[in-house]
């Protein structure tokens, strides 16, 4: 069977050295979600991939269907390497978190447009020197949000009470806000206003990065309920992670 | 079939686990080594064993060497204020090959990564700093890759440097020499305008 060459935009998300001189690219796109390219030779020559075959790249591929679901990349065309992302460390493994994020709450192969759209967005806003901590806040929000993984924020998990002015604890492992009478001695104690915050943040378009305004302990406590969530969810601590706390 | 052949399959076996060596390629070596002569064979198999017993990492730059320093480190002519500081030893033998330096050296084996968790302290950066401290040193050359890593890393060792009052530089980077603008690749020459400079 002949199989023609297709193009594709695609995010470079990691590379991996195989053999003497190719490369193992895992690339995220719109419309075939996580996906495994082979690119030949690609550390001997760069003729045919160029820049294009770095982490946070995002580029056009062509490429080929190959044994089981890799893509043989023929070339690529560049449109943006987010070279900005390289004058700032702590963006650059903002960018590693948010990638690795991605490559770990994904099936291979499941297509995810909003998803790939939230991640160029979240890397078009490192790159341009946005606000790392809201950065963070919202990519963590959103993806949570979109994989469906979102817990009970404005009521109680249990006895669905809804909150008005009250105490309010956390506890992802039950659900989500408990009031205290159901929570007892578990979870976090939270602010309402927390809550509140990161209930209004999803009601604005994923691709808005700009314009939000968090205080400090907002941001702290909004930090330890998606901390929270994602450790539930996560088949293991993210390599990113550690490598943030050491800078 | 090579259960037969224990020997064989064990050489193949060994050849095998070198980086870019396959199945196949081990197959075929061994196969070579087969033809070669006893007597060619025994070198090589005391090359291998000498090189590994006797090369190890310069206690004070980490780069490879025979004695307790390496030939660099150990070398009174190398001007001793400059330090360059270089991913592998490969990379410090592409900048000796230019002969456009001739400072000190400083190896780190590897880069920083955030996505495989590689940080300082699995690399050879709290020697460096150590280096830092007790040599003379004014100048830090950062010559890490032009990879996101590599990248990561001099970020990372030039804010150290530089809160140290020390000098630093960063390789230059762009367009490669004897080479013609239209054939390079858009961020290639993306980076060669980025780092334009004032022509003289
Ligand atoms: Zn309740
Ligand atoms: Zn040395």
């Amino acid at each position: 069977m002949v199989h023609l060459p297709q193009r594709c935009e695609a995010l470079v998300l990691r590379l991996t050295s195989y053999g003497e001189s190719d490369v193992i690219v895992t690339l995220f796109t719109a419309d075939h979600g996580l996906q495994k390219g082979f690119a030949k030779s690609a550390r001997k020559s760069r003729k045919r991939f160029g820049a294009a075959l770095e982490p946070f790249t995002k580029a056009v591929f062509q490429w080929k269907k190959g044994r089981g679901s890799f893509w043989l990349l023929q070339d690529s065309e560049l449109i943006s390497s987010h070279l900005g992302l390289r004058s700032d460390l702590h963006h650059l493994a903002l960018a590693s978190y948010g990638v690795e994020l991605v490559s770990l709450l994904l099936e291979e192969g499941e297509p995810h447009q909003i998803i790939y759209e939230l991640l160029c967005s979240f890397l078009d806003y490192l790159e341009q020197g946005g606000d790392g901590l809201i950065a963070r806040l919202l990519f963590e929000l959103r993806l949570i949000y979109l994989l469906g993984y979102m817990p009970h924020l404005l009521h109680c998990s249990e006895c669905l009470k809804i909150f008005t002015n009250e105490p309010v604890r956390f506890d992802a492992q039950r659900g989500g806000s408990l009031c205290l009478d159901c929570a007892g001695s578990t979870g976090i104690s939270v602010d309402l206003g927390t809550i509140g915050s990161l209930a209004r943040s999803l009601k604005v378009t994923y691709r808005q990065f700009d314009g939000f305004l968090f205080g400090p302990k907002t941001l702290q406590q909004a930090g330890l309920i998606l901390n929270q969530v994602l450790q539930q969810v996560l088949p293991r601590e993210p390599k990113s992670l550690k490598f943030l706390s050491q800078l | 079939m090579l259960g037969s052949l224990p020997s064989f399959a064990r050489l193949e076996s060994e050849l095998s686990k070198l980086p870019g060596i396959g199945r196949k390629t081990a197959a075929r070596l061994a196969f070579h080594l087969l033809r070669t002569s006893e007597q060619d064979v025994e070198a090589l198999a005391a090359a291998l064993l000498e090189m590994r017993r006797n090369v190890h990492f310069c206690q004070c730059c980490f780069h490879i060497a025979e004695e307790e320093l390496c030939q660099i480190c150990s070398n009174p002519a190398r001007e001793t204020q400059s330090l360059c500081v270089v991913e592998e030893p490969q990379d410090l033998l592409a900048i000796e090959r230019s002969h456009s330096y001739s400072g000190l050296y400083h190896v780190l084996h590897g880069a920083l990564s955030p996505l495989d968790g590689i940080g300082p302290e699995d690399l050879k950066i709290p020697q460096l700093l150590q280096r830092l401290d007790q040599e003379p040193i004014s100048e830090i050359i950062l010559a890490t890759n032009f990879t996101v890593e590599g990248e990561a890393t001099a970020l990372y060792l030039g804010q150290i440097c530089k809160d140290r009052g020390l000098q630093v530089t960063r390789l230059a980077h762009g367009i490669p020499s004897g080479s013609d603008l239209e054939y390079i690749d858009a961020g290639t020459v993306q980076q060669a305008v980025a780092g334009r400079r004032e022509f003289s």
